[in-house]
């Protein structure tokens, strides 16, 4: 594998409430390579939206980056003066939001948007913007001629493709996609899936994929980081995760979501429970409360094993992994004894 | 043409809103305890004399033909003789609206501007100390009875100081050729400046207060968070996107704080002795002049009518999902 484009190492963000601090990303790690989606799963509370705002240091008030290295292209983004992380929005990393209506300004024309960015940010002149909104426009499937209409003029799935043109204005190496199809109906989610999947395709640039549905993940991304109570559970191709996934967490949400292809894959079995509370997580394994396969062992601090070259896990028993995944397909097992 | 008829229907609003106004002020000053004309009538007159006079008035026909006479005469912009003065009414409030609406104009200018961007600047500075030393100034301010706040601003910049002249709107003996010439002179100026800095002070508290907190609550949205994502300036994400929609509201609360402003006129007149239409008003109802205190009333609610016309259109050119919806 080449050097990838972003390496998170051991990132920590907090979050002050009240005296307390809750640490809703708590030593993550994973690589994102040059030109791949990369699907960031897992539960709401998970920390994963915690760490796509950490990626653009664009944080809420009370939370705080507080340990490890987000290296992009040569640049620590922990440590680099605001100055010049910066410069480096939008130019080198784009975001795509969850829900496009609130995120574009209601009293601007969508053209105004991606003029200001195009302008300001890109060093274009009036012109060359305009050409280039038209071109973007065009990319994401939309008329020209809706340039001057306003944010909520457009439907639900017309704001995301804008929000797809907003991203791409400036060439960016990467896309963060927050949620970007949660709040649409799944025929529109499919038609929106499709088109970035096929732009990252032809302009090779590299996306983030933050989700809480698997299926979404399975249906456009080439890697996955699966998260767990601000930990990376699994980290790997899809390929990988999804045949052969490691973590027990992993086997659990495969079998709690339905297939985005509409294809039937039989039961959907849910993981009993809820995620921990991150201001005092348990000790050890944070998967372990709900965990069918945990032991005495899982008590303490779980080990990274690698299973595999590229497919890190964070379980005691990885090792185990392939005997799991089989009892892990039962129903049964994911029962919570009477 | 969807534009059209909503405009078409607001001005039928406003015609059915002002002859409510109308009619409502007609009943009122003669339902009102007392003889309309004892200020007029003097006591030593003969009843036949006084008779001939409630004539004259048309005083002694019914009330439907009053009525009708009245709206007769309204729609010709005929608003009746004054008792008091023995002149038209008309003419009286032409001399006066102007006087009224350079004090209320002025002071709201000045409140909403400094309002708007001290609100904002709050806003932006939230938890420093300056906001905290200055929320409860502008309580404070908010606090002040207007004609208190008058009387002080009177006996320290007029009587103590001397800086400014403490009443009217021009000093005794000069004349001026005509509005503007009067308006623009240095003499007016300077005896407009307190009445207006006293509802000025008063008036800038609510807009303050408002921007505030629509900005800080516009600072929560997702398309300021957006705004910073991409890199844009300070300056960009907080005026340009914050402020821009937190605006909005107090745009509108100016256009309904002038017709309150009307009301605080009444007060503010008085204390120094600002020769405009609420100071009429009060006098005109303490003198039973009915029918300078009726026109006096018709105008003040027809600036108040036309001023929330005139925020509807505003909110329609400001905030784009109005005029498209």
């Amino acid at each position: 594998m080449s050097e990838p484009l972003l390496s998170v190492r051991d990132l920590r963000v907090s979050y002050q409430v009240g005296r307390n601090f809750v640490h809703a990303v708590d030593g993550a790690s994973f690589d994102i390579p040059r030109g791949s989606i990369t699907g960031l799963v897992g539960e709401s509370g998970c920390g994963k939206t915690t760490i796509a705002r950490a990626l653009t240091r664009v944080i809420a008030e009370n939370a705080a980056i507080t340990g490890g290295q987000i290296l992009f292209d040569g640049k620590d983004l922990a440590k680099i003066p605001e100055k010049e992380m910066n410069a480096l929005r939008w130019r080198d990393i784009a975001f795509i939001p969850q829900s496009a209506m609130n995120s574009l300004d209601p009293v601007y024309t969508v053209e105004y948007q991606l003029d200001e960015v195009l302008r300001r940010r890109g060093g274009l002149n009036r012109k060359q913007s305009r050409a280039r909104s038209e071109e973007l426009f065009e990319m994401v499937g939309i008329d020209a001629n809706r340039l001057n209409d306003y944010p909520h003029q457009f439907s639900g799935g017309m704001r995301q493709r804008v929000a797809i043109a907003l991203a791409l204005a400036l060439d960016p190496k990467l896309i963060i996609a927050d949620e970007p199809v949660t709040a649409l109906d799944v025929i529109v989610q499919r038609q929106i899936l499709d088109q970035l999947k096929e732009l990252q395709t032809r302009l090779g640039v590299s996306v983030i994929l933050v989700t809480h549905d698997i299926s979404v993940v399975a249906y456009i991304c080439d890697r996955t980081v699966v998260m767990y109570a601000g930990k990376v559970a699994e980290s790997g191709t899809m390929q990988a995760a999804l045949t052969a996934p490691s973590h027990p967490y992993t086997m659990g949400l495969r079998n709690a979501f339905p297939d985005l292809q509409g294809a039937a894959s039989g039961i959907l079995t849910p993981i009993e429970g809820a995620p921990p509370n991150l201001a005092s997580p348990p000790a050890g394994c944070r998967f372990k409360p709900r965990c069918p396969f945990a032991l005495d062992i899982c008590g303490t601090e779980p080990p990274v094993i690698e299973v595999a070259p590229d497919h890190p896990v964070l379980c005691h028993r990885a090792h185990e992994s392939a005997a799991l995944r089989i009892e892990s397909a039962k129903t049964e097992t994911w029962m919570v004894p009477a | 043409m969807k534009n059209f008829k909503a405009v078409g229907s607001r001005l039928l609003q406003l015609a059915l809103v002002l002859w409510a106004v109308v009619t409502i002020l007609f009943l009122m000053f003669r339902l009102m305890p007392g003889n309309p004309m004892a200020a007029y009538i003097d006591p030593t007159f003969t009843l036949e004399q006084q008779q001939q006079l409630m004539a004259q008035f048309g005083l002694d026909k019914p009330l439907w033909h009053q009525y009708l006479i009245y709206l007769g005469n309204l729609l010709q912009g005929e608003l009746g003789q004054s008792f008091r003065y023995r002149e038209p009414v008309g003419q009286r409030i032409w001399i006066l609206l102007p006087n009224t609406l350079i004090l209320t104009f002025s002071s709201l200018i000045v409140a909403y501007v400094f309002g708007i961007l001290a609100g904002a600047y709050l806003a932006w500075r939230r938890g420093s100390w300056v906001e905290q030393a200055a929320i409860p100034l502008v309580l404070t301010t908010r606090a002040m009875p207007e004609f208190w706040l008058g009387m002080v601003m009177l006996a320290i910049f007029s009587f103590s100081l001397g800086w400014l002249p403490a009443g009217g709107t021009r000093a005794p003996g000069n004349e001026y050729s005509g509005f503007l010439d009067l308006y623009t002179s240095r003499d007016f100026l300077a005896h407009l400046a307190l009445p207006a800095a006293t509802l000025a002070i008063y008036s800038q508290g609510l807009p303050l207060l408002l921007m505030r907190s629509n900005m800080l609550d516009v600072m929560k949205e997702d398309f300021v968070t957006m705004a910073r994502i991409k890199g844009l300036s300070n300056w960009t994400v907080v005026v340009r996107h914050a402020a821009r929609n937190a605006l909005l509201p107090v745009m509108t609360s100016f256009a309904i704080a002038v017709g309150y402003q009307l009301q605080g006129n009444v007060v503010v007149e008085s204390v120094f002795s600002w020769p405009g239409l609420g100071r009429e008003l009060v006098n005109a109802v303490a003198a039973s002049d009915y029918p300078l205190a009726q026109g006096a009333f018709l105008m003040i609610a027809l600036v108040v009518i036309f001023m929330n016309l005139a925020a509807d259109l505003l909110y329609a050119f400001l905030d784009p999902r109005i005029s498209h919806a």
